[in-house]
């Protein structure tokens, strides 16, 4: 069951278009990794089914009442107040009555890890923590679709693998939506991914199909010396790409096997040291389709 | 409504937690005080300073009280509704330009409930500045000057506090437009010292008008202001409070996507 | 004018005057983060008789 349709949402800001006309669909209970370069349009898009900006073009539906759990990039709170009073302040805009707003602050803050600070004024806290809370206050009334901008891009290694696993703890109840431009994050956590380019979505997919429609996997022949490499390179007639001592056979319909290379090794391949099969990693893979051009 | 009970409590926490509940009426306090003993002390004051020529024997008319009390509210048209724009200038700008406003505007927010919140707890605490100011004040005039009529300066500081609520509701509304609160406090000062000046200069057209409301409220203190032109400015007035209102709740709404996100 | 009848007078200003300057004193003390370096505010608030705690309130802390 799908949990939001987009379709067609642009947003333009004096005619330069933030958002162009991009489409898809969350399905319920899944992880969708928005991720582009800066400048991209994740904010522009987050803010759009926040609530927060509204639409030039297009629609969004949601299939759910209650509202949304948005994180921003850099969220800011009310010096003055608690975490706990915040959080509940929080709960109870969006609908949670009483004495469930306590509770459910209570517990938010304890997931996040925030149990022994619930009631030190937020002005004191550290970047860290001020995400910790964000995250707090995003899930405390338990929202449907979970909305994140750059959930862990300004934490420390630590802090980020936490923030990660508590996501992905996340995932089971409600259905993500974040952006980022770490990859690692994006590979870790995610059904769905979609690519943004200057406003457009230019690919979209599963984590498997866009490394098998992006992987170009090859063979990799490592020799000893740059002459063993050069004889071998001399001497079949495939396409490939020498590098000083290493070669790489493109594995495609008109290309060889990996039996094949195997037997052309056997007869000719004096002074190999290794044979790898790869294909692309995600980084690679990001830079082909939102890269530079 | 259970959303407009949470912010207002919000309200309250902020302006207590910010000390604007403490600094503000001791600001206004401190005003109405020192009028009447400046007042008090002018002719020793100016004695000692010592300008005057030798042998001039410079006769100082002694105030009446009542004028004393008006002089008060002289300090607040000046001094005291620039405390209340800087201190409420960023209630709505200030909250967009940190961000802070962000993860309220994200969730199913009620605009009317968040303006009129600000607007409750901002009135509450400029009314509270302005009668204690004019109680310590009174009460300094009365030891040093004399009693004025007890139902006259009641009369008063409600007509005054009406023109007060207006001046809030300008200053609100300013924040709910502007993108950030010094611009907030420049356009609400310009709008209420404009349209005074205007309405000194050619106001002699038209008795009605809001911006009169602080004359006819001193004109209690020594007999009545012509009780026509008076309830009609007040009438205008409150329509007026009410059309600021809406149009806040508006802007609020309107210009919430300029957060910062 | 006799003397402690102008003390008694002036008193109460003197101790709202200290008062607002105690509470700024002791807010600026407290919090954590100012607009600008917190020994500015502090002979601001001690040198600028009742102006300078209010130019503290108002522009000093960071209240949003």
């Amino acid at each position: 069951m799908s949990v939001l349709e987009v379709k067609g949402l642009t947003k333009s800001y004096n005619g330069l278009l933030a958002a162009d006309h991009i489409f898809f669909t969350l399905e319920e209970g899944t992880a969708t990794a928005l991720i582009g370069p800066n400048g991209s349009g994740k904010t522009t898009t987050l803010s759009m089914i926040a609530g927060l900006l509204k639409e030039t073009e297009g629609t969004i539906k949601r299939d759910f009442k209650s509202g949304v759990g948005f994180l921003p990039q850099y969220p800011h709170f009310f010096p003055w107040l608690t975490a706990l009073e915040f959080t509940e302040m929080a709960a109870k805009i969006s609908g949670v009555d009483g004495k469930k707003a306590r509770q459910q602050s209570v517990r938010a803050l304890e997931f996040v890890g925030l149990g022994s600070t619930v009631n030190k004024k937020t002005g004191a806290f550290s970047g860290g923590m001020k995400q910790r809370l964000g995250l707090a206050q995003a899930i405390v009334h338990q929202p449907k679709l979970l909305l994140l901008d750059e959930p862990v891009s300004s934490l420390d290694p630590t802090g980020r693998r936490e923030i990660m696993n508590l996501l992905k703890s996340l995932q089971k109840d409600t259905t993500i939506l974040y952006s980022t431009h770490i990859l690692n994050d994006a590979e870790e956590m995610t059904d769905q991914l979609l690519f943004l380019k200057q406003g457009k979505l230019v690919e979209q997919g599963s984590l498997a199909e866009v490394k098998s429609r992006y992987a170009e996997p090859k063979i990799r022949l490592r020799f000893e010396t740059e002459a063993a490499a050069a004889a071998f390179e001399e001497r079949m007639l495939w396409q490939m790409r020498r590098q000083r001592n290493v070669i790489d056979l493109p594995l495609s319909e008109n290309g060889p096997t990996m039996q094949q290379v195997l037997e052309a090794l056997a007869h000719n391949g004096n002074g190999i040291s290794g044979v790898d099969r790869q294909t692309a990693s995600l980084e690679e893979i990001f830079h082909k389709v939102v890269g530079a051009k | 409504m259970n959303q407009f009970g949470v912010l207002l409590k919000k309200e309250w926490r902020e302006n207590v937690r910010n000390y604007k509940l403490f600094w503000i009426p001791t600001v206004f306090i401190l005003l109405g005080i020192l009028e009447p003993v400046t007042n008090y002390f002018l002719p020793q004051i100016l004695d000692s300073v010592g300008n005057l020529p030798e042998g001039a024997v410079f006769k100082f008319p002694i105030p009446m009280p009542e004028q004393i009390i008006a002089a008060i509210m002289g300090q607040y048209q000046f001094v005291g509704l620039l405390i209340i724009a800087l201190a409420y200038m960023g209630t709505i700008a200030g909250e967009r330009r940190s961000g802070t406003a962000t993860l309220l505007y994200a969730r199913p927010l009620s605009f009317s409930a968040y303006f009129i919140s600000k607007w409750i707890i901002a009135s509450v605490i400029a009314l509270l500045s302005v009668w204690l100011g004019f109680l310590a004040g009174y009460y300094y005039t009365y030891l040093l000057f004399g009693s004025v009529d007890l139902m006259g300066l009641v009369q008063f500081m409600a007509s005054y506090s009406l023109w007060i609520l207006l001046v809030v509701s300008i200053v609100m509304v300013s924040s709910a437009m502007m993108p950030n609160a010094g611009l907030a406090a420049a356009v609400s000062l310009g709008v209420i010292f404009i349209s005074q000046l205007v309405d000194s200069l050619l106001g002699a057209y038209w008795p009605v008008s809001p911006m009169k409301l602080p004359a006819y409220a001193a004109a209690w203190l020594e007999t009545a202001p012509d009780l026509g032109d008076f309830w009609w400015s007040v009438g205008v007035t409150i329509v007026l409070i009410a059309l600021l209102i809406v149009l806040g709740i508006f802007l609020s709404r309107k210009r919430a996507a300029t957060t910062k996100v | 004018m006799e003397e402690p009848r102008l003390i008694l007078l002036l008193l109460p200003v003197f101790l709202i005057q200290l008062g607002l300057m105690i509470f700024a004193l002791v807010d600026l003390i407290k919090t954590p983060y100012t607009n600008g370096p917190k020994w500015m505010w502090a002979v601001i608030i001690i040198v600028v008789n009742i102006i300078g705690p209010i130019l503290y309130f108002v522009m000093g802390r960071r209240n949003y």
